[in-house]
């Protein structure tokens, strides 16, 4: 299998503190990889270097057989157009409706003219579930689990190789959550995608991912499927699973 | 066969057969659509699609070739596919079940009349938000007569200190020069009849009467008026105006009385300071250019100037004061949870007060009693 991401020996200095000390690991075509660690192990910083946002102190990213920070800008941006972004809040444009903002990427990256783009628009719409009356509506108007999903429209925009997704299911409630995990599936295993995601949620871990990196004191400290993982003897992972057992109890525990 | 284009269509023993050629994605759908456009295509089904000549196939090249035979009544349903990958068999899965669910509707695009309609409705359903606000308004101040305790002090001086104390040098510098360029263009003219001591009476009369009024008004609408809605606009957008209500306080009361009161008070003061230093202005070019000493020019100024036209002109700004806090604060509380609409918002508080303050100077200078 090829490696679509080399992440490779990462240090970060942010505001005088050692973030990343040598972060490593690779991301095969196809997969589904989780980064997970506590609050401010730097999860999200590393998926910020990784779409070309903020520059690591030292290291190396390949992403797409490309050196990532030794690229042009002119490059750098070719890059951008290859992969698509879902950020924590959504991001949507907040003056553009769904339609206008899953259309953005296309008008400026392609030079399709205004009917085929909205042919295109729409079936981004659909493929990311949503209802056909939402296209024309402000993200103010669209509940959590549907700007989640135009954001998605918008990422898929430009038939991305890979996707990168800041907490994916943050937000959103455990039945919208399970469906947006279910339809990342879908898409990763139709369109032959690659992701990259953070996460807290234990469910996304157990349900979607293939493969999940554990973060911890600026060193990976895991790097497996879930369930191999899971079983990895250290304090932190432990504790971190285990808050998953107890949920599972409580939850057996109201339901019976 | 002809592999020149993107596909072929050839008949077969058993009917027809589509085949697809080279590269079907979106980086080359736009040739894609222009070499598909106007093709005829078979009638009466026996279709088949053959894809194992691809290099290439994404979700909207799939779109393409899947809408363009829909469009020419050839469900999808009735091809037989042939030569594609498990990998692309998956993708048409996907995109051909999304593709049967409902389209999205074209935005409906309105014409001109329609634009001016939907205009007129809009302004017509701001009325009832103006006129709840105006009630809690009255509400509020007739309850501050009751129970004056009640009233926010601190929120008050904030107010009155950023309204009032923070405008001072800009209105000081603004109706100094207009002072000083009316009563020079003024004094070219009369210097020519000699009548040089009259420039007082029309440089005092117009500053007291009209000129620094209406100077201050546009300024304070400009400043203070665009402030208040962007304020009031960005607690809306995070829910702080909620907060305030669930604490058992009214918004109005605590953001909108405050504000009101203290542009009110402010605007006099400031129309005053505007007064002085017009015609602080004035006499400094009459000194200069048309041999007036400033003890002549204000031994002249005591004489002709009536105190009635200087209430007059303050009288008027308690007015404008109370046009543009209405409408500064109803705008921000109008304001909806998007970024775009605090904007929005904000530029209607400002272009609203001045036509209001505009509207309201004619209204007194018709009415003025003195003048008939």
């Amino acid at each position: 299998m090829t490696p679509v991401l080399e992440v490779d020996s990462i240090r970060t200095r942010l505001g005088g503190q050692l973030l990343h000390d040598g972060v490593g690991f690779k991301v095969n075509r196809g997969e589904i990889v989780a980064l997970i660690g506590g609050s401010g192990t730097g999860k999200t910083v590393l998926l910020r270097e990784c779409i070309g946002l903020l520059r690591p102190t030292e290291g190396r990213i390949r992403l797409l057989g490309e050196d990532l920070w030794t690229l042009a800008p002119a490059d750098l941006d070719a890059l951008r157009c290859r992969f698509g972004v879902l950020f924590q809040e959504g991001a949507l444009f907040s003056s553009l409706t769904v339609a206008e903002n899953v259309g953005a990427p296309l008008r400026e990256h392609t030079g399709l003219r205004v009917g085929l783009r909205d042919e295109v628009v729409a079936m981004k719409i659909r493929l990311a579930g949503l209802p056909a009356e939402a296209a024309h509506k402000r993200p103010a108007e669209l509940s959590g689990g549907m700007k989640k999903r135009a954001a998605l429209a918008r990422a898929l925009a430009l038939e991305p190789e890979m996707l990168f997704l800041d907490e994916p299911t943050s937000g959103l409630d455990p039945i919208s959550a399970r469906a947006f995990d279910e339809l990342l599936r879908t898409l990763c295993d139709s369109l032959g995608l690659t992701a990259l995601l953070t996460t807290h949620d234990l469910d996304t871990l157990w349900g979607l991912v293939d493969r999940v990196v554990v973060l911890h004191d600026g060193r990976v400290i895991a790097d497996g499927p879930v369930p191999e993982v899971a079983r990895v003897d250290h304090d932190w992972i432990r504790s971190y699973f285990s808050a998953h057992v107890q949920e599972k109890r409580n939850g057996n525990g109201i339901g019976g | 066969m002809t592999a020149s284009g993107p596909f072929s269509l050839e008949q077969t023993a058993t009917g027809w057969e589509l085949r697809l050629f080279g590269d079907w994605r979106l980086a080359n759908l736009a040739g894609l659509d222009a070499a598909l456009a106007g093709h005829a295509w078979p009638e009466g089904g026996g279709l088949g699609l053959d894809g194992s000549a691809l290099t290439g196939l994404d979700s909207a090249g799939l779109m393409l070739i899947h809408n363009r035979l829909k469009e020419a009544g050839i469900a999808w349903s009735t091809l037989a596919l042939s030569g594609f990958d498990p990998e692309r068999q998956a993708l048409i899965r996907l995109v051909v079940d999304r593709l049967s669910a409902a389209a999205p509707e074209k935005k409906p695009r309105r014409g001109f009349i329609a634009g001016i309609g939907h205009g007129v409705s809009q302004a017509w359903r701001e009325l009832p938000g103006m006129l709840t606000l105006l009630g809690q308004i009255s509400e509020g101040l007739v309850d501050l007569v009751r129970r004056p305790a009640s009233f926010r002090m601190r929120e008050f001086f904030v107010q009155l200190s950023a309204v009032c104390i923070g405008a001072l040098p800009i209105v000081a510098m603004m109706t100094f020069l207009i002072g000083v360029v009316f009563a020079y263009l003024l004094g070219i003219q009369i210097e020519k009849y000699g009548a040089n001591i009259f420039i007082v009476d029309g440089v005092s009369l117009a500053i007291a009467r009209e000129l620094s009024p209406m100077l201050v008004a546009i300024l304070v609408a400009g400043r203070s008026g665009a402030a208040f809605t962007a304020q009031i606009g960005a607690m809306k957008v995070t829910e702080e105006i909620d907060a305030i209500a669930t604490l058992g306080l009214s918004p109005v009361k605590v953001l909108v009385l405050p504000r009101l009161l203290a542009i009110v008070v402010a605007m006099p003061l400031l129309a005053f300071f505007g007064d002085l230093m017009g015609v602080l202005g004035a006499a400094v070019i009459a000194a200069s250019q048309l041999d007036i000493t400033f003890h002549t020019f204000f031994m002249r100024m005591h004489d002709v100037l009536p105190f009635s036209t200087v209430t007059y002109g303050l009288s008027k700004t308690p007015a404008f004061a109370v046009a543009i806090a209405f409408i500064a604060c109803r705008n921000g509380f109008a304001v909806s949870r998007d970024a775009r609409s605090v904007g929005e918002r904000t530029t209607a508080t400002v272009v609203a007060s001045l036509m209001a303050v505009i509207m309201i100077n004619a209204l007194f200078a018709i009415l003025d009693p003195s003048l008939k």
